[in-house]
């Protein structure tokens, strides 16, 4: 980290609360503009957030799932991250004269997506997914051998079924580029204030500043939450009222480890997303370094604990499907990080009701690669210019809907199955697919039943839900209010219709 | 809302999920309701049909298995709440 400033300001035109990708980016976006005072908040030392935890592949499409295109909406989403893809280029050039890490923040070209047979169907569909929106959006990719992809070197159980390289999709070294980045703004004269906001302060109804934990106020013009899965709460402080959709910690885990022997990997070798989560994959991050990465689980509380369960998910995933040398690296960092995950999948961009105050979180698991995008459009509306994306991610819109409850239940059961074949997990030899299938299927239908609402839900939010009781309450609750209902659910969906055998 | 009416409520919400009355099971105040059929899918239908009925939210450390395991706990946890006070355990 960075040395601290000083003197800690009392005043700046923009207040950025969050040090994490997006509020950095938008500083520097703004300093380029030659905008006026900026003050970052945000404890140097934080262990929850999720930029610094962050795989930070620019795999927009590496990405790609079966619900990316599908519905306009997703495909709104899907194209932010196809433009911010084209940005990176030049923020590299910007940051490798303020990098000190002796390595490319690059520290991968290229990206190899691999299907193996150990994750069930839903890798397949992903795959496929992948290289149709490739091919939709006319960029390069080809098949080739999994032998030749320097250092992939899975067990034999779970070798390659097909593999595509995809020449422009890499990675960027995380940590370097926020590095790089803070010193790049220091320099430029941005103030680094190593606190915690405590709470927005304002003033009828226009937000004024920031109080810190010390009690010590920052005034501001505007005050930007950028503060990932703590924005919904920093928000909260100024009033009850302010009708957000709900963001949920997505907890993930990834190690960071040194090579002990053998080929290191040259590229992004990941497969496609898969059970609830990202899908495995493995970074390289110079001098012998790799990252592998990365579990998911949405979870009632922001913390930095790390489950024995991920660290054996991880570990032992590794090992089976990317190299089985990885058994004697030697870990050097674990990383946790909270992703802010939103009810419906969006990001929350936008001014919010109190004047002066803007909300820019909620990218769950991307948040890294469209922060260069987001921090334009943000700059463009704090400076009353028109944004560059689609006002449709308004933080307190009504949640979008993107699929059916008969679609979300059975999106549930292939991810539950995914899972189920990725852990190892065994039944008796007469439980056959169809039987488990119809077991997930049963507990959805249930689920949705008690929920009694009608808003379909994504397969990692009905996960939370049905595995936690202040969460299905929250779920509860806000639908209730909002597009939920107390109307029965349509016949659509019910135990035995069977679309998803 | 009486106190005294918690229980028959409780009980009446309980059937609901469980359906103890149409199998002629006579439910005591201390029965453990998770070794008489009750999931998590119905503890949280439960949860949520209680906190709609009784206008109540229960606080966040009593929402677990063991608030919901017999006719009494879960009473005493409306009651709390309902009287604004946290049911420490």
């Amino acid at each position: 980290m960075v040395s601290e400033s000083a003197e800690r300001p009392q005043q700046a035109e923009l207040v950025i609360v969050g040090n994490g990708a997006l509020g950095l980016f938008l500083a520097q976006e703004l300093t380029e503009r030659g905008a006026g005072s900026i003050a970052i908040v945000g404890p140097s030392t934080s262990e929850t957030g999720a930029s610094r935890a962050a795989g930070a592949m620019l795999g927009c499409f590496g990405e790609t799932t079966t619900e990316s295109l599908r519905t306009d909406a997703s495909r709104v989403r899907f194209e932010l991250g196809v433009a911010a893809h084209d940005r990176w280029p030049a923020v590299l050039d910007g940051l490798e004269e303020f990098s000190r890490t002796g390595r490319p923040l690059l520290s991968a070209p290229d990206t190899h997506v691999v299907l193996n047979s150990i994750g069930g169907e839903l890798d397949t569909v992903n795959y496929q997914a992948i290289r149709a929106a490739l091919d939709e959006y006319d960029k390069p990719w080809q098949e080739v051998d999994p032998h030749d992809i320097p250092g992939f070197n899975p067990r034999l159980d779970t070798r390659s079924l097909s593999t595509m390289h995809l020449p422009t999709e890499g990675a960027v070294d995380a940590r370097g580029v926020m590095e790089a980045l803070e010193r790049k703004l220091r320099a430029a004269g941005v103030s680094f204030v190593d606190a915690t906001v405590s709470r927005l302060v304002s003033s009828d109804d226009v937000v004024t500043g920031v109080e810190l934990e010390d009690g010590r106020v920052i005034e501001g013009q505007n005050v930007v939450v950028a503060a990932g899965i703590q924005s919904e709460a920093l928000v909260r402080t100024v009033s009850e009222d302010i009708d957000l959709v709900p963001t949920f910690p997505g907890l993930g885990f990834a190690m960071i480890a040194r090579r002990s022997g053998g080929d290191p990997f040259r590229s992004v070798v990941r497969t496609p997303n898969r059970g609830f989560a990202c899908g495995l994959h493995v970074v390289p991050q110079g001098g012998g370094l790799e990252y592998y990465g990365a579990t998911n689980r949405l979870v009632d509380t922001i913390s930095g604990v790390t489950w024995m369960a991920d660290v054996r998910f991880l570990a032992q995933y590794s090992m089976q499907q990317l190299d089985e040398r990885a058994a004697s690296h030697e870990v050097l960092r674990w990383l946790s990080g909270n992703r802010p995950v939103t009810l419906d999948g969006f990001p929350l961009i936008g001014w919010l009701p109190p004047a002066g105050l803007y909300l820019m979180t909620g990218t769950y698991r991307d948040g890294f690669h469209c922060a260069p995008l987001l921090a334009e459009h943000v700059a463009n509306e704090l400076q009353g210019k028109p944004g560059i994306i689609d006002p449709m991610f308004s933080p307190t819109r009504e949640p979008i809907a993107t699929r059916t409850v008969e679609w979300s239940i059975n999106e549930y059961v292939e991810h539950n199955l995914a899972a189920w074949f990725e852990t190892g997990a065994e039944a008796a030899p007469q439980m056959t697919t169809p039987q488990l299938t119809e077991y997930y299927r049963t507990r959805c239908v249930q689920l949705y039943d008690q929920l009694n609402i009608d808003y379909a839900l994504g397969p990692d939010i009905l996960w939370y839900t049905q595995g936690s009781l202040r969460g299905a309450r929250r779920v509860s609750r806000y639908l209730r209010k909002h597009g939920g209902t107390s109307t029965p659910r349509p016949e659509t969906a019910r135990v035995g219709s069977g679309d998803a055998r | 809302m009486t106190d005294a009416s918690t229980p028959s409520i409780v009980r009446k919400l309980i059937d609901q999920q469980l359906n103890f009355v149409a199998h002629g099971l006579q439910l005591k105040d201390d029965d453990n309701l998770w070794d008489l059929g009750m999931t998590s899918l119905t503890c949280l239908g439960l949860m949520l049909s209680i906190e709609e009925t009784f206008d109540v939210e229960l606080p966040e450390e009593v929402l677990k298995e063991s608030t919901f395991r017999t006719v009494a706990s879960i009473t005493e946890a409306v009651d709390a709440a309902l009287e604004g006070v946290l049911a420490e355990r």
